[in-house]
C-alpha cells in the first residue's frame, strides 16, 4: 500500500549519531530501526485510538496520545 | 522576544511522522496531539539509542548488527515465536528494503522447469 514507503535512511542514521556519536550501524540495520521505528508509532496509535474511544471521543487529542505515551513506556 | 533559534538537530520531518501515525490511527488527530506525538517520537530515538548501545557494548562490539535489532524487538514483545522477524519485515517494510533484509525469501522465487 502507499504506507510502505521507502526509509529515511541517512535521517535514521544520523539521529542515531546525534545521540551516540560513536556507535555505528551494520549495513542493513537502520532498516530494521525503521521498522522499529513503525511499530512504535503503531502501538502508540492503537493506544491513543483506544483511549479516545474510552472517553467517547472521535478524534485523538493530545489526552488521549500522552495517556498513550505513558502505557506504551 | 522570540527565542533563540537553536542549530538545526537531524529529526524526522513531522510531515511524515504525521502521515505514519494519521495512516496507523485511522481517525482525526487533533493539532496538539501531533505534537505529543512527535515529543514520543523524540523521547523514542534517544531510548532506542541508548537500548542499542547497551546491547553492542555488551557484545564487545562498536557496531549495530542486524541481530541487534532483532533482539530489541524480543525483548519489547513484538518479535515472537509466533511471530518471526521476517513476517513483520514483510508486513511494514516495502518490497525493495525487504529484498535487502530478507535474501532468502526473494530466493523463493525459484524457476522450476517445466516438463
Amino acid at each position: 500500500g502507499r504506507m510502505k514507503r521507502a526509509a529515511p535512511r541517512s535521517t535514521l542514521r544520523n539521529l542515531i549519531k546525534r545521540h551516540k556519536p560513536q556507535l555505528r550501524l551494520a549495513a542493513n540495520a537502520d532498516l530494521l530501526v525503521h521498522l522499529n521505528f513503525l511499530l512504535f508509532l503503531h502501538r502508540l496509535a492503537e493506544e491513543a485510538r483506544a483511549n479516545a474511544f474510552e472517553n467517547k471521543s472521535k478524534t485523538i487529542k493530545s489526552e488521549h496520545a500522552m495517556v498513550a505515551a505513558k502505557v506504551i513506556k | 522576544a522570540m527565542a533563540p533559534r537553536r542549530k538545526r538537530e537531524p529529526a524526522l520531518p513531522s510531515s511524515l511522522v504525521k502521515k505514519i501515525f494519521s495512516h496507523y490511527v485511522k481517525v482525526p488527530v487533533a493539532r496538539d496531539a501531533f505534537k505529543v506525538v512527535e515529543k514520543c517520537v523524540e523521547v523514542y530515538f534517544r531510548q532506542l539509542s541508548n537500548d542499542l548501545e547497551a546491547y553492542t557494548l555488551h557484545a564487545r562490539r562498536k557496531t549495530v548488527e542486524e541481530a541487534d535489532l532483532e533482539l530489541l524487538m524480543r525483548r519489547q514483545g513484538l518479535v515472537t515465536d509466533k511471530m518471526p522477524l521476517h513476517v513483520l519485515i514483510e508486513r511494514h517494510l516495502p518490497l525493495e528494503h525487504r529484498k535487502l533484509l530478507i535474501p532468502v525469501a526473494m530466493s523463493g522465487n525459484k524457476v522450476i522447469p517445466h516438463k
